[in-house]
C-alpha cells in the first residue's frame, strides 16, 4: 500500500491518533448515567438470561468499538489517498493508443459506435488504474500524442479530443520508459505494432455499403466533356438494394437503384454532359448501413467557359491558326511592341518575346526568348537536340507524345527551381513549367516553332490546349480523404460548398485545414482558386468486417477491480458503516 | 418520609371506613368479645345449639323448659363473639421508597386505613414494619381511639435495608402469637424469593392477604440508552443498554413475577390484590378491596 497525499509515517501516525481518539471518546461515551431503581432483581434476571443466551450480547461492545474505530480509520486513511496495487493494478507507465481510423465510426448493435466503445474502454482503463499510474495517450492519426502524465483530467481531455479521421495510420513511437503498450482498435486498418503491444478489440460485425471511388474526369474526346466515375461496394453479408443519387448544383440528378449482392460491387461512368459546372454530390442509401461516412462523395465539375487569351507575336501562322480554331479561346493578337500588362486577359501566349516583368496572368512562352528575371536564365544554345524523356503525369503533358519531334536549335536553360516536363538526352530541359505554387504560372518551350517540326505533330495542339487549360481553366478538384488536408496555396481561405468558412492555418506555401467529414471545399487566395473534394472512398476503411482483431480480447475487460480511487470507496464504506451504526445504535443493537 | 396524618385521611373518608369491616375467610378464636363469630361456643347472645349436660357445665345455660318436657338436662349453647387479631406487615425496605408517590407512602396509607377499619370493628391490630428483620412493632391496639397511635407509628416508620421477609416473619411468628389475619403490604422484591416469607405465615396457620404495591416506573419503565442501574437496597450496579427489546423482556419478566405471586396466592387461597401507586388511594380501599372480598 502506498499513500499519495501523505508519507507512510504520516499516514500511520494519523491512523494511530484517529484510533486512539475514537477509543478514548468511546470510553468517555460509556460513562453511563447512573439511575437508582427499586431493585435490580428483575433486571438482573433479564440481563443474565440475555447474556447467557446471546453471543452477540457478549461481543457487541467489542464490535461497536471496532466499528467506530473502523469508520475513523477509513476516513483518516481516505485523506491519505491510499493505493493498493492488488486492487488498483500496477503503476508502470502505459502507452495507450486509440485507433482513429474512419472504420471506428461504424455503428454497433447497441446503437453507439466502435469509437464510443473505444473511448469508453480507454477511460475505464485509466479510471481503473492506480491513481499514480502514468499514461501517454495517443491516436493513430498523429493528431493527439499527449505527454506521459498521471493527471487523470489531462488524460481524459486528450482522449476526448480524439476523433476518427482518414489517413495513413501510424502507431506512435514507444518511449524507453513505457512499460505497457495497449492498443484499442477494431483491427480493420492494419497498423504495425511494437513488440509486446496488447491489442484490445472493439470489433463487432457490421454491414456496410460504401462509395469506394468517385471522381470527375475529362473524356478523351474533348477537354470540356466530363464524366463521373463511381464505384460502390457491398461489404455486408447480405444482398442489399441500394439507391444511388448523383446531383449537381443546377438541380440535375441521376438516380439509380442497384441490387448489390453480398460482397458484390458496382462500378461505371456517368455522363455529366447535362450538368452545370459546380459541385457534384453522390449519395447512396441502403438499409442497415453501419457507416454513413462512406455513403456520400463529392467532386467538382469545372465550369464551361472560354479563356480570354492574348497572343504576343511577330507572326506565327501555326500558332495563330491553332488558337483561332480553339473554341475555348477568345484570342487577341498583338505585336511585342504593343504589349502592356492587362489583367483582363485570362492567359498570355508569348512567342519569341518575354516581358521584363511577370505578366498579371499565366503565360505560355515559346521560342528563344530574351532573359527575364522572373524566368529561368538561358545559358547558350543547343544544336539539334532530341527529346529523350518527358513526363506524362503533368497536366500539360497529358496525352502528348514527343516521339520523332525534330529540333533544329534550342536554348540551354538553367532549370533551377522549375519543373522539367521534357528534356534532351544530355538532360537539357526543353520544356519547363513553373512550380505548382508559383503565381503567375508559366510554361516555357526552349525552342521556337520555326526551328522545329513540332507544329506538324499531333501532340502540338494537345500540348497547347493542355498548357492553356493548366494555365487558365478551372482545374478539377483535388481528391483528399477526411483529416488534416494540405492545399498547395499559401494563406488561402477555405470555405465549404455552402460558403461556411473553415478554420485553416498557413504553413509555408501551403494552407492546412481539417476536414472531419466528406465535403467539397474551395481554397481561395487572391484570384487563384482550388477545389478540394474530401471523400472517404476507400475500400480499406469501408470493409468493416475485414479485421485482424477477431481473436483479440474485448477492450477494457482487463481493467482493475476498482473504477475510482480507493479513497472514494473508503469514504463510501465509512458512510455506510456510519449509517448502519446510527441505525443499530438507536435501536440498541450496538452501544 | 413522614406523612401528615391530616392529609392521610379526612373525616369524610374515615366515616366511610367505619362501615366497612374486615371480612375474614376463617373464623378465629379471640380472647375478648367482639363483633366477630368464633368457632368456640360461648357466652354470646346468639343461640347456636343444644347438647347433653355434663358435670361441670354452667347450669345457668340449662334449658329448663326442655327438662320439664323431656325430663333430660339439655344445655343451650351460644355463639362466642371474639375479636380478630390483625397483623399488618408493612414492607419498610429501601425499595419501598421508590416511585412517585413512593410505594412506602402508599403502603402506609393503606395500612392506616385497614388499621382504622380493624380498630373500628374492635379487632386487635398489630402493625409490624419489616425489612431484613422486624424493624418495629406496634403492640396490639383495640378500639377506634387507638388509631392515632397507629398513625404515629406509621409516621415514624422509615425505609432502609434489604428485604428478607422470611427472617422477619419467622422472628415475629415464633414468639407466642395468636393466629389471625396477616396483611402483607410489599413490593415483594425479596432476593430470597417472595414465597419463603409467605410460607412462614402459612406454616403458622395465619389467614393471609397480600397487597402487592408497585410503582408505575417499575411496571412500565421509561428507560432508554446507556445506564447504570443501581439497586436501591444493596447498591449493586449493572451497566445496561436499554433497548426496546430489552424493555420488552423486562416487562415480560415483571409480568411473570406478578403472575407467580398471583399463582402462589391462588394455589394457597390467599387474598391478593395488586396495585400501582398512581392508582387513586380511595378507590383502592373502597372498590378494589370490595372486589377482592377483603371488605364487606
Amino acid at each position: 500500500m502506498r499513500f499519495l497525499a501523505l508519507t507512510g509515517f504520516q499516514a500511520a501516525l494519523l491512523a494511530l491518533i484517529t484510533a486512539g481518539a475514537i477509543v478514548g471518546l468511546y470510553f468517555l461515551k460509556l460513562r453511563h448515567r447512573r439511575l437508582v431503581i427499586a431493585s435490580s432483581l428483575l433486571w438482573g434476571r433479564v440481563l443474565d438470561e440475555r447474556q447467557a443466551q446471546s453471543l452477540w450480547e457478549k461481543l457487541r461492545r467489542v464490535i461497536s468499538i471496532l466499528a467506530a474505530v473502523l469508520i475513523g480509520l477509513l476516513i483518516a486513511l481516505a485523506v491519505a489517498r491510499p493505493e493498493v496495487q492488488l486492487l488498483t493494478g500496477g503503476v508502470e507507465p502505459t502507452l495507450l493508443v486509440l485507433d482513429t481510423s474512419p472504420s471506428m465510426l461504424a455503428r454497433t448493435s447497441d446503437g453507439s459506435t466502435r469509437w464510443d466503445h473505444a473511448v469508453e474502454a480507454a477511460l475505464r482503463t485509466v479510471n481503473a488504474s492506480a491513481p499514480s499510474s502514468e499514461f501517454r495517450v495517443a491516436d493513430t492519426a498523429g493528431r493527439i500524442d499527449a505527454a506521459l502524465t498521471a493527471d487523470r483530467r489531462e488524460i481524459r481531455q486528450a482522449i476526448e479530443r480524439m476523433k476518427p479521421v482518414a489517413g495513413t495510420p501510424r502507431f506512435p513511437e514507444k518511449d524507453p520508459e513505457t512499460v505497457h503498450v495497449r492498443f484499442i482498435t477494431d483491427g480493420v486498418v492494419p497498423v504495425s505494432l511494437p513488440r509486446g503491444t496488447i491489442r484490445e478489440s472493439v470489433f463487432e460485425e457490421a454491414d456496410n455499403v460504401a462509395i469506394t471511388a468517385f471522381e470527375i474526369r475529362a473524356t478523351a474526346t474533348s477537354a470540356l466533356a466530363y464524366e463521373a466515375y463511381l464505384e460502390i461496394h457491398n461489404y455486408g453479408t447480405r444482398d442489399r438494394e441500394t439507391h444511388l443519387t448523383i446531383s449537381g448544383t443546377g438541380g440535375q440528378q441521376i438516380e439509380r437503384t442497384l441490387n448489390l449482392k453480398a460482397g458484390g460491387e458496382f462500378g461505371g461512368p456517368f455522363d455529366l454532359s447535362k450538368f452545370e459546372g459546380g459541385g457534384v454530390r453522390a449519395t447512396i442509401q441502403a438499409g442497415g448501413d453501419a457507416l454513413s461516412l462512406d455513403d456520400v462523395a463529392f467532386a467538382y465539375l469545372p465550369i464551361d467557359r472560354t479563356a480570354k487569351t492574348l497572343l504576343v507575336t511577330n507572326g506565327s501562322p501555326y500558332l495563330e491558326a491553332l488558337l483561332k480554331l480553339d473554341p475555348l479561346v477568345d484570342l487577341t493578337i498583338i505585336k511585342p511592341t504593343q504589349y502592356q500588362p492587362d489583367p483582363s486577359f485570362d492567359a498570355y501566349v508569348f512567342d519569341g518575346f518575354a516581358p521584363a516583368n511577370p505578366p498579371p496572368r499565366p503565360a505560355l512562352l515559346i521560342g528563344e526568348i530574351p532573359n527575364a528575371t522572373w524566368l529561368p536564365q538561358s545559358r547558350g544554345s543547343l544544336l539539334k537536340p532530341r527529346f529523350a524523356t518527358w513526363t506524362e503525369d503533368h497536366p500539360v503533358m497529358r496525352y502528348v507524345s514527343l516521339h520523332d519531334v525534330a529540333l533544329e536549335r534550342a536554348v540551354r536553360i538553367d532549370n533551377t527551381g522549375s519543373e522539367v516536363l521534357a528534356e534532351s538526352a544530355d538532360r537539357a530541359p526543353l520544356i519547363l513549367a513553373s512550380p505548382e505554387q508559383q503565381r503567375p504560372r508559366w510554361v516555357l518551350m526552349a525552342f521556337s516553332l520555326k526551328n522545329s517540326d513540332f507544329p506538324l505533330h499531333s501532340g502540338f495542339p494537345l500540348f497547347v490546349d493542355n498548357a492553356l487549360g493548366w494555365l487558365s481553366r478551372e482545374a478539377l478538384a483535388v481528391r483528399k480523404q477526411p483529416g488534416m488536408i494540405s492545399v498547395p496555396l499559401a494563406q488561402a481561405e477555405i470555405r465549404q460548398l455552402n460558403g461556411d468558412l473553415t478554420e485553416s492555418h498557413s504553413r509555408g506555401n501551403a494552407t492546412i485545414f481539417e476536414a472531419v467529414e466528406p465535403g467539397l471545399y474551395v481554397a481561395t487566395h487572391e484570384d487563384t482558386r482550388q477545389y478540394i473534394a474530401v471523400n472517404l472512398a476507400s475500400p480499406q476503411y469501408s470493409n468493416l468486417n475485414k479485421t485482424v482483431s477477431l481473436k483479440d480480447r474485448p477492450a477494457a475487460l482487463s481493467a482493475g477491480w476498482l473504477q475510482q480511487e480507493l479513497w472514494v470507496y473508503m469514504i463510501g464504506a465509512a458512510v455506510l458503516l456510519l449509517v448502519a451504526e446510527w441505525f443499530t445504535y438507536h435501536r440498541g443493537v450496538t452501544v | 418520609m413522614a406523612t401528615n396524618t391530616v392529609s392521610l385521611f379526612d373525616d369524610e373518608f374515615l366515616k366511610k371506613l367505619e362501615y366497612l369491616s374486615i371480612l375474614s375467610k376463617r373464623l378465629f378464636a379471640g380472647q375478648l368479645k367482639a363483633e366477630r363469630r368464633a368457632m368456640r361456643r360461648g357466652t354470646g347472645l346468639e343461640f347456636a345449639d343444644y347438647r347433653q349436660y355434663v358435670a361441670g357445665d354452667d347450669f345457668r345455660h340449662l334449658d329448663w323448659k326442655a327438662y320439664l318436657r323431656l325430663n333430660k338436662l339439655i344445655l343451650r349453647l351460644f355463639e362466642e363473639e371474639e375479636d380478630l387479631p390483625i397483623y399488618m406487615f408493612v414492607d419498610a425496605s429501601q425499595s419501598m421508597s421508590y416511585g412517585n408517590p413512593s410505594k412506602f407512602d402508599y403502603a402506609r396509607r393503606v395500612a392506616a386505613a385497614l388499621c382504622y377499619i380493624g380498630l373500628s370493628n374492635l379487632d386487635r391490630v398489630n402493625v409490624v414494619a419489616y425489612a431484613n428483620r422486624v424493624k418495629g412493632e406496634l403492640q396490639p391496639q383495640r378500639g377506634k381511639g387507638r388509631i392515632f397511635r397507629v398513625f404515629k407509628f406509621l409516621e415514624e416508620m422509615t425505609t432502609g435495608g434489604e428485604t428478607n421477609a422470611r427472617e422477619s416473619f419467622k422472628t415475629y411468628c415464633t414468639e407466642t402469637r395468636r393466629r389471625g389475619l396477616c396483611v402483607v403490604i410489599s413490593d415483594f422484591f425479596d432476593t430470597s424469593g417472595f414465597q419463603s416469607g409467605l410460607d412462614i405465615l402459612r406454616h403458622f396457620k395465619h389467614d393471609i392477604f397480600i397487597l402487592h404495591v408497585a410503582s408505575h416506573e417499575e411496571v412500565d419503565p421509561a428507560l432508554k440508552g446507556e445506564l447504570v442501574l443501581v439497586d436501591s437496597e444493596n447498591n449493586v450496579s449493572r451497566e445496561v443498554t436499554v433497548t426496546p427489546s430489552l424493555l420488552a423482556s423486562y416487562k415480560a419478566e415483571y409480568h411473570r413475577f406478578c403472575t407467580d405471586i398471583e399463582s402462589y396466592c391462588s394455589k394457597y387461597q390467599l387474598g391478593y390484590v395488586r396495585t400501582v401507586t398512581d392508582f387513586p388511594f380511595e378507590e383502592l380501599v373502597l372498590k378494589v378491596f370490595r372486589q377482592g372480598r377483603f371488605l364487606k
